[in-house]
């Protein structure tokens, strides 16, 4: 019968307490710049822009995965543990993990409410925001509407603004700098939207005013300047008005602005693996509407619109909404360059074979 | 023939005149003709210069028209431009919510958007049903209370059950959970376990946001953070029961404790956290306290936690959490020696913890957790160092010459969990554990004895409708050494489980 004290317990507390005198000593942050931490890609390629040289820009997704579903992984919150400025998506698209991080991270700058917490959703052009009573009977909904936002081209100039305005505050010592690269993002974006000779002459802002009012086309047509629209807007202007089948319902704002029409989504309810039953509907839906191309995310199984290709011949265009997400979405524009170009190949291919 | 040729040519001949004179004829009109429309042509010519020079004119007022219109876009300032299209959008903006949160974090002490707290309810119900091999039938909570080397005091209540698990129908609980900032340096949440007779607060926990370098307090009541399965809620298990080790050592509700935490998030390129608790000790398997006439009074707190988590920064796809854990409490435990109902002697002293915990987890990156893995495993061990305080020969006790000898448990065990993405929301999980790898016991009559370990493996299924709804099928079959001998234990489980609300997110 021995006595056995408690020693086992002594060398785990010096070995905690040596541990924690290493590592106090130990500082990793880049001097003299900033830390920026978004969420996602396309906020981190917008960011980078506009914070220009000023800033290290990181993002928690890598684009590859679906940020609806993220595991709140520990690397993640060494991320945010020195960030300075925190950006997300918002409309509660990083529900099911921004808060563990932010949690874990201890940083009170980037805490939900405080200047270094910026929800990129503040001003931009929201749609799909339910206006009658919802429940989770209809699915993943978002009750302050749909968070793919940034597919939209005018949502990622109004983002960056939000951004350059919150860096600006942060900020003040680079403020000019700040505002000088939003100009340089926001002129960019422009040409890529409505092709350079255009942004030229008439000014990125007036086009997208009278892109907004829909009045961009008759406008050009009095001025005889049609020939001169080039960019993004150009290359699926033949395009306004086509049928598209979605997977998810992530493409709303890309629809919405180059006019097209998601005529159903293989997802029954948001969030809900498609099922044979809704798969044949579309199936119908496809055949009765002659609808030739159908639109979705890398990360979805190809199970379910291969089938309706076989049977229909529709085109299944695999395209990424995130940049990262493909190779050739390096960043914001050529993500949404990426997804123009994939569709108005797909439209062409499909007219040329319907022609035959 | 030669008459014929005469006629032939004679022919010929008066063709040709008829012929050549016509065409003299014929020539004298075209020219007049030919006159009248070079006139035509040249009147025409003018016709179209006039034309042109009007349409010129028309072009160049057209073309000074655009200039102007040109000149007035450009002229404006690019701002007015912005500010135009500002407006625009503002106006197109119809569906946003009056609601805008633009300047939420402008006001001194506003810390979210909505003011209400977080709200939601999780209901956890389920069948099981479980099968002794041989003649005996019985049901796991007598498994749970007569594992060899195991054993414990029950103190004053006899009453209370172990393992909750009734055979039919379970309603393991109804958990009502509130969580939000409180002002800008706490935030706080409280989870509320309702069950069918009685409800009992499971966590109510207010915790610093705003400590500087790293540190953060949390006190209350709440599930100690050592180790990964004890923190979670069953909710959170990936399968209906939890480890045997826990179940056993524990009890039902793990380590749940009032107390304090000071936890620190180390400066490290790599994720190390480490925190130390202080609690009341009250759990009446390992730090039981008893006091009262038989036993010495020992205020608290009575036991101290430490533990240590380590995340090396692995590439996107995978997560990776390693720890270690160690506690030491008073415990104080009353025995029935001769089974009469009565306590009989008293035991002092100290239990004690110590720990390792790993957790894999692969996210493959397709939609609806298809291909996800996790693999966990813990390994605990306790050690339980008593003396025998008091007792009481006449109610059938040891002798009092024995007061002061120890009475020493060494008990440990570990499991190991796998779960993997089958389908699209469908997971499969094997789970395999052992307790009792070391077994022995030290009485305070000199003797000891030492037991054989018992294992249990378990296999899961669960389907995942939506993330706020899960449905899962679970086989459990186990070999326990009990005290009076060897019995194995099958046991299925189906369980539904439901969470309506905004229930926070989860941790790694």
């Amino acid at each position: 019968m021995k006595k056995i004290k408690s020693r086992g317990l002594k060398p785990l507390w010096a070995a905690l307490f040596s541990m924690v005198l290493i590592v106090s000593a130990w500082n990793v942050t880049e001097a003299g710049k900033s830390d920026i931490l978004t969420t996602t890609t396309d906020l981190a390629s917008i960011a980078r822009a506009v914070a220009g040289e000023h800033a290290t820009v990181n993002s928690i997704c890598s684009g590859k995965e679906d940020p609806h579903f993220l595991q709140a992984k520990p690397s993640y919150i060494v991320m945010a543990r020195e960030a300075d400025l925190w950006i997300r998506v918002g409309m509660e698209l990083e529900i099911g993990w921004e808060t563990p991080i932010l949690d874990g991270a201890r940083n009170r700058t980037i805490r939900v409410g405080s200047k270094g917490h910026l929800d990129a959703s503040e001003r931009v052009r929201r749609l799909g925001v339910p206006t009658t009573r919802i429940s989770r009977a209809m699915g993943d909904v978002h009750p302050q509407g749909n968070p793919h936002y940034w597919l939209g081209p005018l949502n990622g100039r109004i983002v960056a603004k939000s951004i350059a305005g919150r860096l600006e505050h942060l900020f003040p010592e680079n403020a000019g700098e700040f505002r000088e690269n939003l100009k340089a993002f926001q002129k960019a974006l422009d040409e890529h939207m409505f092709g350079k000779a255009l942004v030229e002459k008439l000014g990125g802002a007036k086009l997208w005013t009278l892109e907004l009012k829909k009045e961009l086309d008759p406008f050009l047509k009095s001025l005889q300047m049609e020939s001169q629209l080039g960019g993004w807007k150009a290359r699926m202007g033949p395009f306004q008005g086509e049928k598209i089948i979605t997977y998810h319902q992530s493409w709303d704002y890309f629809a919405n602005r180059f006019n097209l029409d998601v005529a159903d989504e293989l997802e029954p309810k948001p969030g809900i693996p498609p099922s044979p039953g809704h798969v044949l509907e579309v199936l119908r839906k496809v055949k009765e509407q002659n609808i030739s191309v159908l639109l979705m995310e890398p990360y979805y199984s190809l199970k379910a619109p291969e089938l309706i290709a076989s049977k229909t011949g529709i085109l299944v265009v695999v395209s990424a909404n995130t940049v990262g997400g493909q190779p050739v979405a390096k960043d914001y524009f050529s993500m949404i360059g990426n997804i123009v170009d994939k569709l108005a190949t797909a439209f062409e291919t499909a007219r040329k074979n319907k022609g035959k | 023939m030669k008459r014929e040729l005469l006629v032939f040519l004679y022919i010929f001949g008066f063709l040709f005149t008829l012929g050549a004179n016509g065409f003299a004829q014929e020539r004298g009109t075209s020219e007049a003709v030919v006159n009248e429309l070079k006139q035509e042509i040249q009147k025409l010519r003018d016709q179209m210069e006039a034309e042109r020079r009007v349409y010129d004119k028309r072009l160049q007022k057209m073309q000074e028209k655009i200039d102007a219109v040109s000149r007035q876009i450009l002229e404006k300032p690019a701002a007015d431009a912005e500010e135009d299209l500002e407006s625009e959008i503002a106006k197109s903006q119809t569906e946003i919510p009056s609601s805008s949160l633009e300047g939420a974090w402008s006001g001194v002490g506003r810390s979210l958007q909505s003011l209400n707290p977080e709200l939601s309810v999780i209901i956890d119900t389920y069948y099981q049903n479980s099968h002794f091999s041989g003649a005996s039938d019985g049901e796991m909570s007598d498994i749970y209370e007569n594992m060899a080397g195991f054993g414990h005091s029950h103190g004053d209540d006899h009453g209370h059950e172990h393992g909750g698990l009734d055979e039919g129908f379970n309603l393991r609980h109804l958990e009502l959970y509130f969580a939000g900032e409180v002002d800008p340096y706490f935030k706080a949440y409280a989870i509320a376990a309702i069950s069918e007779h009685d409800a009992e607060i499971e966590e109510a926990v207010i915790q610093t946001t705003c400590l500087p370098a790293g540190f953060q307090l949390q006190a209350g009541k709440f599930f100690s953070h050592f180790g990964r399965i004890n923190q979670q809620h069953s909710h959170e298990w990936d399968f209906v029961d939890q480890p045997l080790i826990y179940q056993l050592t524990l009890g039902d509700h793990g380590l749940n404790e009032k107390g304090v935490q000071l936890s620190w998030l180390a400066p490290t390129p790599f994720h190390l956290l480490t925190g130390v608790e202080v609690f009341q000790g009250e759990n009446e398997l390992l730090f039981n306290y008893i006091g009262g006439d038989e036993l010495p009074d020992k205020d608290g707190p009575r036991l101290w936690v430490g533990w240590l988590k380590f995340s090396p920064n692995l590439t996107r796809k995978h997560g990776f959490q390693a720890g270690l854990f160690g506690g030491r409490g008073i415990d104080q435990e009353a025995h029935d020696g001769n089974h009469d109902g009565t306590n009989d002697h008293w035991l002092d002293g100290h239990g004690i913890f110590i720990g390792a915990d790993f957790v894999y987890k692969y996210d493959q990156n397709y939609a609806y957790g298809l291909g996800d893995f996790t693999l966990q495993g813990e390994y605990f061990r306790r050690k339980k160092d008593l003396d025998l305080y008091n007792t009481d020969p006449s109610l059938g006790g040891p002798p009092t010459a024995l007061i002061g000898q120890d009475r020493i448990d060494k008990q440990d065990g570990y499991y190991i969990q796998a779960v993997y993405g089958l389908f699209p929301r469908l997971r499969a999980g094997l789970r395999w554990e052992q307790v009792g790898l070391t077994n022995e016991s030290e009485f305070p009559n000199g003797t000891d004895e030492s037991y054989d370990n018992s294992y249990r493996v378990a296999g899961m299924l669960d389907f995942s409708p939506t993330e706020f709804s899960r449905i899962r099928i679970q086989a459990d079959k186990g070999d326990y050494l009990l005290n009076s001998g060897d019995q194995g234990v099958w046991q299925i489980f189906v369980q539904l489980m439901v969470s309506l609300g905004t229930h926070g997110a989860h941790k790694f």
